[in-house]
């Protein structure tokens, strides 16, 4: 019963739970699973604060959250998305 | 007279059934952080001329479950003023300044309270850096401003609890650590963060209380730490703090109108 979370996995995760079109997830453990840096792109945002996108993170990630030590989210419809691309150019 | 600590049963019959005295009873355990600076408070107190009057008792609850019982001890550090066989008045939590008036009221005298750098803190306007509130009131860096709870501390308690200690001060930051010591990355970011627009906030450190550490979570529905409170409102942890700043440099100030005005 391995606790360790592997990035592929959590991107799997969240596009089915989230309905994401992108996810980016990145591992700051160094590949320990233990720290999560992930950007989310999604419609199931719009219409929605700060506080309750990243609740409906937590919600939806709740079991893979509580198995790590450090877990940070971007969260953004894709309307923003296309924004900050613009803004920042494409990653 | 002194700080008394009470060793047997028999001499806690003994010191109580005194007559026409007011006698103040502090329980406390070894544990539990607040009471640690709460002690160095009770034995200035209890030594000091203006308190002579009063007998001042020292009890630790985990010795003495039973003396516990019967006063229904539910957190430390806890109060009772009693005289007479009556209880005048309970105190729950750490607030030298609450205690202190507390004696003054019921003991009849004037008296100076010792907590100075509590006094002048919790009034004076300092407009550089943090003003950690809470830490000031117990004279050290690692205080929490409410009480830890003993053994069974119902649901109702425990979020009364949180509710106090959520808006112990206008902008709360429970942290993993404290200010001076942050003991996780994103505690101390938030941390630097809040110091860089020099805003004053209160902090409890959740390491130092598993019940507020797990309650709190289900109190703000909120999974991890650092957690950040305005005007008694969850306002997220740091991603959330950060993403609002670079929207609204002005974040914090205006999360602190809102809260009065929706307060």
């Amino acid at each position: 019963m391995s606790s360790v979370l592997n990035s592929d996995q959590l991107v799997k995760t969240i596009k089915t739970r989230l309905q994401a079109n992108e996810v980016e997830v990145q591992d700051m453990s160094g590949g320990c699973g233990q720290a999560f840096a992930v950007i989310i792109v999604s419609d199931i945002f719009k219409g929605k604060n700060k506080l309750t996108r990243h609740r409906m993170v937590n919600n939806a990630l709740s079991e893979e959250i509580s198995q790590i030590h450090a877990f940070t989210q971007k969260v953004f419809t894709t309307d923003e998305w296309e924004e900050q691309k613009r803004l920042y150019g494409s990653s | 007279m002194g700080l008394i600590e009470i060793q047997s049963k028999e001499k806690f019959s003994d010191l109580t059934s005194v007559k026409d005295k007011l006698i103040a009873l502090y329980f406390h355990t070894p544990w539990a952080s607040p009471c640690i600076q709460m002690n160095k408070v009770i034995s200035t107190l209890a030594d000091s001329p203006q308190n002579k009057h009063i007998d001042f008792l020292s009890i630790n609850a985990d010795n003495f479950p039973e003396i516990s019982d019967l006063f229904d001890i539910s957190a430390v550090p806890y109060f009772v003023l009693v005289k007479n066989g009556t209880i005048l008045k309970e105190l729950s939590g750490a607030d030298p300044k609450e205690f202190a008036s507390a004696l003054e009221q019921l003991g009849g005298n004037e008296q100076e309270i010792e907590t100075n750098q509590a006094d002048s803190s919790v009034s004076k306007e300092k407009s550089s850096s943090v003003f950690d509130y809470v830490s000031s009131a117990t004279n050290n860096q690692d205080a929490a401003p409410a009480a830890v709870a003993l053994e069974e501390e119902s649901p109702e308690q425990l979020k009364a609890r949180l509710r106090k200690l959520t808006t112990a001060a206008p902008i709360m930051l429970f942290m993993k650590g404290t200010p001076s010591a942050p003991q996780c990355g994103f505690s101390r970011q938030l941390v630097a963060i809040l110091r860089e627009h020099q805003v004053r906030f209160g902090f409890f450190d959740i390491l130092k209380d598993d019940t507020v550490r797990q309650g709190l979570k289900k109190f703000s529905d909120w999974p991890t730490y650092p957690q950040l409170y305005v005007g008694g409102n969850f306002q997220g942890g740091l991603d959330i703090i950060k993403e609002s700043l670079s929207e609204n440099e002005h974040f914090f100030e205006t999360a602190l109108v809102e809260a009065n005005n929706t307060n």
